[in-house]
């Protein structure tokens, strides 16, 4: 076949496919991190962290002895991009196993949530399967639920895969839901359906502010994150907190702590 | 062993069987639940009209959460198609959401012949007569059309799975 002589690059072929080649070296990589790192690891402790955390900056280092102040240990989340609801999700239901209230209401929330999802124009058929599955990671906190079983749910692909799933299906539901308020915050010349199916929907996508805030405010659960960036020598630490701006009066203290590196979240345990 | 992914493409399967979309059909292939062989017949009121195209859809374990790799077998003349028979459409790349079913795929392929989109060609040549010279444009897609149909007839090359055109509903 005889290129129209606009050609630049010689070794381009116009009607070939380039997107597969491309998304097989994304696969390779993702298989890479895939075999390296837990979908959530193991308790550590800072000091067996440190090496790795401050390999970039002295910084870092830095900021780890200011975390110890506070924090005892961390657990890891996989760099796969879902890092964020990952952390969420373990942290969250790692709390509920020792919280019959909050397990309770949450159970609640997340029972409901499915019809809402539905009558936003989410398939059913689809919704259903994710539903079911997250539905099952959920009650595994029940008594007598044990962080072990939790730990073993979160690094089965099944399982973890399907509640990150459902968690950013959440996200989404809830941005559509008030769209009017979020389009603001939105960049580029999109509606928030369309930032949805393009920065939230699709697995590997990573979370900024506004998924945090999201996310939190469609389960109703404040949560604390530490910032371990340049500025300063401490770690910058931001509530998230769902009631602010409403009347409810619901306790804000957050639930659990994420440590946020940039683009990447963990999970912190306070002394 | 049932996975995930073999066992959401058990469901998907079953819903292709009891609420089947207009004008498309699918079915794993014999022996493999991850190989799927499907047709998408030429939408009304388009050049395509009439054309019966196959397609294979290749799932990995990671279905649903990625996408599967479809493909045209038969012949296609389309501005988002490339030459080797993939296919340029955002859900199956960096639009995808698990959301999204066989169902939803197909009818998805469906709706692109219907409405190309010339701004993202992987057919020079389509999307060039797609914009410029219509008529041009529909004389080829009017040759594969009648190529879909020979593929039926004397084209056994892929031999896997029993070619029947299920019911157009």
């Amino acid at each position: 076949m005889e290129a129209n002589g606009e050609e630049t690059n010689p070794g381009f072929d116009p009607n070939k496919n380039y997107d597969e080649d491309t998304l097989a070296q994304q696969r390779e990589i993702e298989k890479e991190i895939a075999a390296a790192q837990s979908m959530v690891s193991q308790l550590y402790t800072f000091d067996e962290i440190v090496e790795e955390y401050s390999q970039e900056d002295a910084i870092y280092r830095q900021k780890v002895e200011d975390l110890k102040t506070r924090f005892k240990n961390l657990r890891k989340t996989r760099g796969d991009g879902n890092c964020f609801y990952r952390a969420f999700g373990f942290a969250y239901l790692e709390i509920l196993l020792s919280n019959a209230k909050e397990y309770k209401r949450f159970f609640d929330v997340a029972q409901k949530s499915k019809d809402e999802l539905i009558g936003l124009g989410f398939p059913q058929f689809t919704l259903e399967d994710f539903h079911d599955t997250f539905m099952d990671v959920v009650k595994m906190v029940e008594k007598p639920g044990t962080v072990d079983a939790l730990l073993n749910a979160f690094n089965d692909g099944g399982l973890s895969d399907y509640f990150v799933v459902y968690l950013r299906l959440l996200v989404s539901g809830h941005l559509q839901q008030n769209a009017d308020l979020y389009i603001y915050f939105i960049d580029g010349e999109r509606t928030v359906k369309e930032f949805c199916s393009q920065e939230v929907e699709p697995m590997g996508k990573e979370s900024d502010h506004i998924h945090i805030v999201s996310l939190t405010k469609a389960l109703q659960v404040p949560i604390c994150v530490e910032y371990m960036d340049r500025e300063g020598d401490k770690c910058n630490s931001f509530t998230f907190n769902p009631f602010e701006g409403s009347a409810d009066t619901t306790d804000p203290t957050p639930v659990f702590t994420l440590l946020y590196r940039p683009g990447h979240y963990d999970i912190l345990y306070p002394l | 062993m049932t996975t995930p992914a073999r066992r959401r493409l058990m469901r998907d399967f079953k819903r292709l069987q009891e609420d089947p979309p207009a004008g498309v059909s699918g079915a794993p292939s014999d022996n493999n639940i991850m190989l799927w062989n499907a047709v998408i017949f030429g939408p009304h009121d388009t050049p395509f009209e009439d054309g019966t195209f196959k397609l294979t859809i290749e799932f990995t374990e990671e279905y649903p959460n990625k996408p599967p790799t479809v493909r045209f077998i038969s012949k296609m003349f389309h501005p988002n198609v490339y030459a080797d028979g993939s296919i340029c459409l955002d859900i199956l790349q960096n639009r995808w959401s698990p959301t999204y079913d066989v169902s939803a795929i197909l009818t998805s392929i469906q709706s692109l012949l219907h409405d190309p989109n010339p701004n993202s060609p992987a057919n020079y040549e389509a999307a060039q007569l797609y914009r410029e010279t219509r008529r041009e444009y529909e004389k080829k897609v009017a040759a594969i059309v009648q190529e879909s149909w020979n593929d039926d007839d004397d084209d056994e090359e892929d031999d896997e799975g029993e070619e029947e055109s299920k019911a157009v509903s």
